[in-house]
């Protein structure tokens, strides 16, 4: 007889925030980087927003991390043990990542040295990437070494948060493009039909994660609670509707039957609805992490025990 | 170097709680934190139902799970065998216990009062035993079981194995094959916990029947 198992309640809105944000902003930082080195004016503006993305937005991340800690005195301990720690290797590569990104909008946004320079460009957009795309990956990584919360330790975890991570990327410097004046109206919609693209590939990748939460009893457990328990108003509303079908229809209308102001504006509401889709799925997963119960024989102890 | 292990006789816990007690006391924990416990288990149901006891304590793994995932360093791993946590070095990212597959890991905000009731300041033992825990571990950071690690330099057993009036708790060395916990384990077939994680625990359980 299964005891009634329950979710971890130590990592929460603070851990969720952090892990948005620092997806979030690593993906925003890719796209811009990439559209600065496609090097056409069309893309200078969004290459710009994309990059001016970067080190704020996982700055902030931080700031909720640091929140979070029990002991903040010590954060500065976290990267001690990379040869074990993915907290340890994440803090190195985040903190890479946030120095290349003030590098690059100190030399890229603030100034035009890099507008002169493509070679310094070049290598700093190519790091920045680099660590950028480290920087979405380990954040799933982390959760996936969690090893007896069978929902979070499965590869598609950090394949489900780079992708949303890229999308809400994309997301934000599509809805601050589409503020700035400056922006490139072809640009945008075409950052919004890859966008589309991204977003199809997570349905089928979160489809894939919660398909294959189906291994263990604590694993099912968790996809209950997440499918048709308590989380599962947020989950169909926030993640589902509000993060994926929505900016996927909206931007549908936008790109394909509406043009100009209207299109603009169509996917700027698309995006925000898909960013608050992405904290909210990060929120989700982390609030439905139950441990595996303890075996003594034939019986069973649920964890947490309280 | 002797490896530390715990051997627990499932046959014999019959629920008292005085190993919870007897750590609680010995060891200052705050409400929240139990390093040593008793746990109740069912399995089947009427008329077949079963129920059983079960005494938990930090299984000081030989290859701990709360170690690799520790990014600080704070948690070590003396030549016993037994894993420590250095409160200095904690900065509670709680990690660990997202890691343990035992729940032996265990963090609390603040020290809540045990006779909230009672009015006032807290007693005089409980104003001990909360400067006692702040001087070894605090707020906010990840405490642990730790075998008694100061009894046993003096030669004494764990609190939580001294107290077991069913003596359902067996502390000894698990590289000795001459101890009694070896020869237990040997003769009782003792099991560990969740193998499937391979954490190689110290400690063994030997089954109900």
């Amino acid at each position: 007889m299964l005891p009634n198992l329950k979710a971890q309640s130590k990592w929460g809105w603070l851990i969720a925030g952090y892990l948005f944000l620092a997806g979030l902003g690593g993906g925003a930082y890719v796209t811009g980087a990439v559209a600065g080195l496609l090097d056409t004016p069309e893309w200078a503006t969004i290459a710009k927003i994309g990059v001016s993305l970067g080190f704020p937005c996982v700055a902030v991340g931080c700031l909720f991390l640091l929140a979070d800690l029990g002991s903040f005195k010590n954060f500065w301990r976290a990267a001690m043990r990379p040869n074990s720690s993915w907290i340890a290797r994440g803090t190195i590569i985040i903190t890479l990542f946030m120095i290349i990104g003030a590098i690059h909008i100190a030399l890229g946004v603030c100034t035009d040295r890099l507008a002169e320079d493509a070679g310094l460009r070049h290598i700093i957009s190519a790091l920045g990437i680099i660590f950028g795309l480290g920087t979405m990956i380990y954040t799933g990584i982390l959760l996936a070494a969690a090893r007896p919360i069978a929902f979070w330790s499965t590869a598609m975890l950090p394949l489900l948060f780079l992708v949303s991570a890229l999308s809400t990327g994309i997301m934000a410097v599509v809805a601050l493009a589409s503020l700035v004046e400056t922006a490139h109206v072809e640009s945008i919609h075409y950052l919004a039909r890859i966008d589309m693209a991204i977003i199809v590939l997570e349905m089928f990748v979160l489809g894939f994660y919660l398909q294959g939460s189906h291994r263990v009893p604590e694993s099912r457990a968790s996809a209950r609670l997440v499918l048709a328990g308590t989380l599962a108003p947020m989950f169909w509303l926030g993640v589902a509707l509000l993060g994926l079908v929505v900016p996927l229809s909206l931007d549908l209308v936008g790109v394909f039957s509406l043009s100009g102001g209207a299109a603009v504006s169509i996917t700027l509401v698309a995006s925000i609805c898909g960013i608050i889709g992405g904290l909210l799925l990060r929120l989700v997963i982390l609030s439905a992490g139950i441990h595996a119960p303890l075996k003594v024989g034939r019986f069973e102890i649920a964890l947490p025990i309280v | 170097m002797p490896r530390y292990g715990f051997a627990i006789d499932l046959k014999r816990c019959y629920g008292c709680y005085s190993c919870q007690v007897a750590c609680k006391a010995a060891n200052h924990t705050p409400q929240g934190v139990d390093w040593a416990r008793c746990v109740p288990a069912e399995t089947g149901s009427f008329p077949a139902a079963l129920r059983q006891m079960v005494p938990l304590v930090c299984q000081q793994c030989a290859e701990p799970e709360c170690l690799k995932v520790c990014p600080t360093g704070a948690t070590t791993q003396d030549e016993n065998g037994i894993v420590h946590v250095d409160k200095d070095l904690c900065m509670g990212c709680k990690y660990c216990i997202m890691a343990c597959p035992y729940g032996a890991r265990q963090t609390v905000e603040e020290w809540k009062a045990y006779f909230p009731d009672a009015g006032g300041d807290l007693d005089p033992y409980e104003k001990h035993a909360k400067s006692a825990w702040e001087k070894k571990n605090g707020y906010g950071i990840a405490s642990k079981c730790d075998y008694c690690t100061d009894r046993v330099k003096d030669g004494r057993q764990p609190a939580c194995v001294e107290s077991c009036p069913a003596k359902a708790r067996t502390f000894g060395d698990l590289d000795d094959p001459e101890s009694e916990i070896s020869i237990l384990i040997r003769r009782e077939r003792g099991f560990q916990l969740n193998p499937e994680f391979g954490t190689d625990p110290s400690c063994y359980y030997l089954p109900p029947r």
